[in-house]
């Protein structure tokens, strides 16, 4: 009994596996070259406004040290 | 903390011995938070000396594992969590009720993000079974998996532009996947990195790709190019986490050796 009721379940998940790939299996997909080439875009125009590409003047930099250090 | 004076703001302690995940509300009114104790709870924020913030806490998730993420989505009103008993879960905040829960991981879950448009119903989340699996908040259905990486995956980020996620993992690699092509378009590695990754982040732009790993060090990579733009050393232990600024300027990590260090 106790093993019809599992090999029972392992149907079930196997089947609900099946559903769920074959959702998977049927979406939209993009070629890898356009989709890349989105990325690269988008990555490009923001570049400009990034922090961390374009550098911020020291004046405005919260984290530059304010006051001057003394080595004693 | 304040992360300019380095002072310590607010400090709540957990009946837990592990705080694995918290979050802040969008407004930035409250705080989530959990670990151990399988539950998430939302502590309002408040500047009152006077006041408890243990007090006004509100328990609003509740799993049967210890709870590995969390995050508000678009409101104060709902978070999503993510947990060790392999499910994440959507919750109303108010009532803490549960809205929706995602099952389809074979084994523990361990980051989630959230995709960053205003209209969007999608999240990501990576665990222990390799798997990363984007979700559909509102059918509580996984639309894509992404099934490459070697061991767990430790943390998920999405690229900025909401296409694309970058997955962070114990087999020392970082990958990004494209969601619109559907599969894994770069890799992260090098022979000489052979430490798990803890936590990724992109930078505004999504240029550069900036990950903790368990040797202690943070590398940069350039997103496009495939290549190590940095590494950055600083650290006394592992990273276990890290995040960009809101404003792009800076990043802090976090890590194993009980410092918060802000690199700018």
């Amino acid at each position: 009994m106790s093993s019809k009721m599992a090999i029972g379940s392992d149907i079930g998940q196997a089947r609900r596996a099946v559903e769920q790939l074959r959702m998977e299996a049927g979406i939209d997909r993009v070629k890898v070259s356009k989709a890349a080439a989105d990325l690269l875009q988008f990555c490009t125009e923001q570049a400009k406004s990034d922090p961390f590409l374009v550098g911020i003047p020291a004046a405005t930099n919260p984290f530059k040290e304010k006051k001057p250090c003394a080595i004693l | 903390w304040d992360s300019f004076t380095t002072n310590k703001e607010h400090a709540v302690t957990m009946p837990c011995t592990w705080v694995m995940a918290c979050a802040y509300a969008p407004s930035g009114c409250a705080i989530a938070c959990g670990g151990l104790d399988n539950k998430c709870s939302v502590y309002p924020l408040t500047f009152d000396k006077n006041e408890n913030m243990a007090a006004k806490k509100k328990s609003v998730a509740m799993h049967t594992n210890y709870l590995s993420a969390c995050s508000f989505t678009n409101s104060d009103m709902q978070i999503l969590t993510a947990s060790g008993d392999g499910t994440c879960a959507l919750w109303d905040v108010e009532s803490g009720q549960l809205l929706q829960s995602f099952h389809g991981h074979g084994a523990d879950v361990l980051c989630l993000d959230l995709a960053p448009s205003e209209t969007g119903n999608t999240f990501v989340s990576g665990g222990c079974d390799k798997k990363a699996m984007v979700w559909d908040m509102r059918s509580g259905q996984c639309v894509q998996a992404f099934e490459t990486h070697e061991s767990d995956i430790n943390s998920v980020r999405y690229y900025p532009s909401g296409d694309a996620f970058a997955s962070g993992s114990d087999d020392a690699t970082c990958r990004l996947y494209d969601l619109r092509a559907d599969r894994e378009v770069a890799i992260y590695s090098k022979e000489s990195i052979i430490f798990g990754a803890s936590s990724v982040d992109f930078s505004l732009s999504g240029r550069l790709l900036f990950a903790g790993y368990n040797d202690y060090t943070i590398n940069v990579w350039d997103v496009l190019k495939g290549s190590r733009v940095s590494i950055l050393f600083g650290h006394e232990n592992r990273v276990s986490t890290l995040r960009v600024s809101p404003d792009g300027t800076a990043f802090c990590s976090g890590s194993w050796d009980h410092t918060l260090r802000v690199w700018a």
